[in-house]
């Protein structure tokens, strides 16, 4: 409780506060003239296209993460047998190595004298180097490579919560292999798959480290804009308002979605 | 050639060991001072509440409370033994420690070893990977962040003195500052260097690579150049951006009239579709291939040519913007002593040269000039003629409603 209230509400609660106040002329933070100018100069229609660019990002990354997670976890789950503890520890080894270095391997990878371009120059398989990096396609790739972690642990937990006589009785009733995992093993499992998705989402929807290296000129994103309002511009009520909106409309869209979610498969 | 970038070579290993080696690495701070900064600003009411309460029992420190330096000095060397004799020592003793906030790979190989051997002093090196990160942390607690010393770019002098961030300097404990060149010794962003001692000058300019690139760049409309798309590269930072645009279009740099930066900013939307990237690492993206032509720092370009032999860079003819930076004792240094130290230490000629010579930034330092290598003396774009260097324009420090005005229009590009 003392934790939350510390690391959590403390920072949160100084952002909110300093989101209503103003530089003064040397650049100090003032709450002299407290008001809502910072939210409206936010809600400038130029940002759209780096937000609907993170959307795009955080939603894409949420898909692949639990389309290639979810298999994974399954497979650990009811076939890992006494391995599982192992597998499961396997999923988490790369947090071992600090989140950037392995970025910058990627970097080492992909950029057009790296690792995969001299294999596929080498094959013969192109003469010039493809540009990977600093696209849509590095960006993504990131991000689903440093947050399918996160989605693989809950859905492992609920696919192992799942009862195998459950599967049983469903083949007994003469149910097809993907009758019975369409009608009683994704719905039994759906919420991993919430857990998964807002695990993936919501920290998708803040990253800017994997945007910024593996990204470029065209690869924007909100995250970057908010990075920019508080260095460059020395404009931390700007760069609070925005974050905290940000964090807003992010929650409120995850709640909408969850309900709209919850209804569909329980109601 | 030797670099040829087509030759396939996967040895992960030695790439990793090169990555390792360049700018690079050095983002690992930017999250670090992030943390740090988001923790300070999350303490600070605490540590307020603390310091007013502690204020009523000790004499005051705040930086516009302290008459002259060398009284900060003395209470510093004071605070350091409480038992020493009340007779004033002329030079007070150094302490044990330094901390030095710095550019990565921004000092002679051997500056620090030979500093420490010759004082006894530890010095304690931690980098940054931008400038707007070194000042966020170095304003975070407004008396710089624990550090003693840092490199701030000269604009920012005035603003950092005015703020309280940083000291006044003790001139007598810095005798070698007569080695400045006499333009140097009373220069207009800090007259008299009550402040600050310059430490290199540069300029931003246009790197590329001739192997892709078979012309000869003169132009800042090099940059704009439909046939490299995608293989050219702006530096991250919005002044540099908003100047080189500028440049092209006649407008001149710092200006902060909106119709003249709305212009800048539709050239720059104009060149964003053919950009690679807007790169923090100008160093790493050329030498790996991805950028052919970049908007670069000239002492970058230098480590570019470790890389890349052949790279080749232009101060356009338009012109361009020069930079210097500065040495600077924070006002919150628990090592002043040790700070002037090492000032002193660096305008030696031999260690300023051997600065200058490792990273390619000429140096305001007359007396080093006999020691700075032919290769940099004689290169143009390092050293240019006096003409050249005369149509130079320094970036002024923007703030406030002007800051606003580029950061704007800066998002609102990148966006």
């Amino acid at each position: 409780m003392v934790w939350l209230l510390g690391f959590f509400l403390a920072p949160l609660l100084i952002i909110f506060v300093v989101s209503f106040g103003s530089n003064d002329a040397t650049g100090h933070i003032t709450l002299a003239n407290p008001g809502l100018q910072n939210y409206v100069e936010a809600t400038k229609p130029e940002f759209l296209p780096a937000f609907l660019n993170s959307v795009r990002y955080s939603l894409l990354t949420t898909v692949f993460s639990i389309g290639i997670g979810y298999p994974i976890a399954y497979w650990i789950s009811r076939h890992g047998g006494r391995h599982k503890v192992l597998l499961l520890i396997l999923v988490m080894l790369p947090f071992w190595t600090s989140y950037l270095i392995r970025t910058y391997a990627w970097m080492i990878i992909l950029r057009d004298n790296g690792v995969a371009n001299s294999i596929l120059q080498a094959v013969g398989i192109t003469d010039e180097p493809i540009p990977f990096l600093n696209t849509d396609f590095s960006v993504i790739l990131g991000m689903t490579y440093g947050f399918l972690p996160f989605a693989i642990l809950p859905l492992f937990v609920s696919i192992d919560r799942l009862d195998d006589a459950l599967v049983q009785a469903g083949r007994d009733l003469y149910a097809s292999g993907r009758g019975v995992f369409m009608h009683v093993v994704l719905p039994l499992t759906m919420p991993g798959i919430v857990a998964a998705a807002i695990l993936t989402f919501i920290p998708a929807m803040g990253d800017y480290v994997t945007p910024d290296l593996l990204g470029g000129a065209q690869t924007s994103t909100i995250a970057k804009v908010v990075q920019v309002l508080f260095t460059s511009g020395r404009d931390w009520p700007y760069g609070s308002a925005l974050g905290f909106m940000l964090m807003v409309i992010t929650l409120a869209g995850t709640f909408l979605a969850l309900r709209a979610l919850r209804q569909e498969t329980f109601g | 050639m030797t670099n040829d970038d087509r030759r396939p070579s996967i040895d992960i290993e030695r790439e990793l060991v090169r990555v390792m080696a360049e700018r690079r690495i050095t983002r690992r701070q930017l999250l670090e001072a992030i943390a740090a900064v988001g923790a300070t600003a999350a303490l600070a009411p605490i540590v307020a509440a603390c310091s007013t309460a502690g204020a009523s029992a000790t004499p005051a420190t705040t930086p516009g409370a302290t008459p002259t330096a060398a009284a900060s000095l003395a209470a510093a060397s004071a605070t350091a033994a409480p038992t020493a004799t009340p007779e004033p020592t002329p030079v007070p003793t150094p302490e044990k420690d330094l901390f030095i906030y710095n550019w990565d790979a921004y000092i002679g190989e051997n500056t620090q070893s030979q500093f420490e051997k010759k004082y006894g002093i530890k010095v304690h090196y931690e980098k940054f990977p931008d400038a707007s990160t070194q000042m966020t942390k170095i304003r975070s607690d407004g008396k710089g962040g624990g550090y003693d010393l840092t490199y701030p770019a000269s604009t920012d002098v005035a603003p950092l003195a005015r703020d309280g961030v940083i000291q006044p300097l003790s001139l007598s404990l810095i005798p070698n500052i007569k080695n400045l060149g006499t333009d140097w010794q009373n220069p207009p962003y800090d007259p008299g260097n009550k402040n600050s001692v310059p430490n290199y000058w540069w300029t931003t300019g246009i790197a590329w690579d001739p192997a892709k690139v078979k012309e000869d760049v003169t132009s800042w409309a090099a940059l704009w150049n439909e046939k490299y798309t995608g293989k050219l590269g702006m530096l991250d930072d919005q002044q540099e951006c908003f100047a080189a645009a500028g440049f092209r279009l006649g407008i001149k740099p710092n200006t902060t009239d909106d119709a003249e930066l709305d212009k800048c900013l539709n050239m720059l939307k104009q060149q964003k579709p053919l950009l690679r990237k807007y790169t923090s690492d100008d160093i790493g993206d050329f030498t790996s291939g991805q950028l052919w032509m970049t908007h670069a720092w000239s002492g970058d370009w230098v480590q570019m040519t470790y890389d890349k032999p052949d790279a080749k860079y232009v101060i356009p003819s338009e012109g361009a913007i020069r930079g210097n930076d500065v040495m600077v004792v924070l006002s919150g240094a628990k090592n002043p002593v040790a700070a002037h130290l090492w000032i002193d230490f660096n305008l030696d000629a031999k260690v300023s040269a051997a600065n200058s010579n490792y990273i390619g930034y000429m140096g305001p330092n007359a007396a080093a000039q006999q020691y700075i290598s032919k290769d940099l003396l004689d290169n143009p774009q390092l050293n240019p003629d006096k003409g050249v260097y005369d149509a130079l324009t320094e970036l002024v420090t923007l703030e406030g409603a002007d800051l606003d005005k580029y950061t704007s229009r800066w998002t609102e590009l990148t966006s």
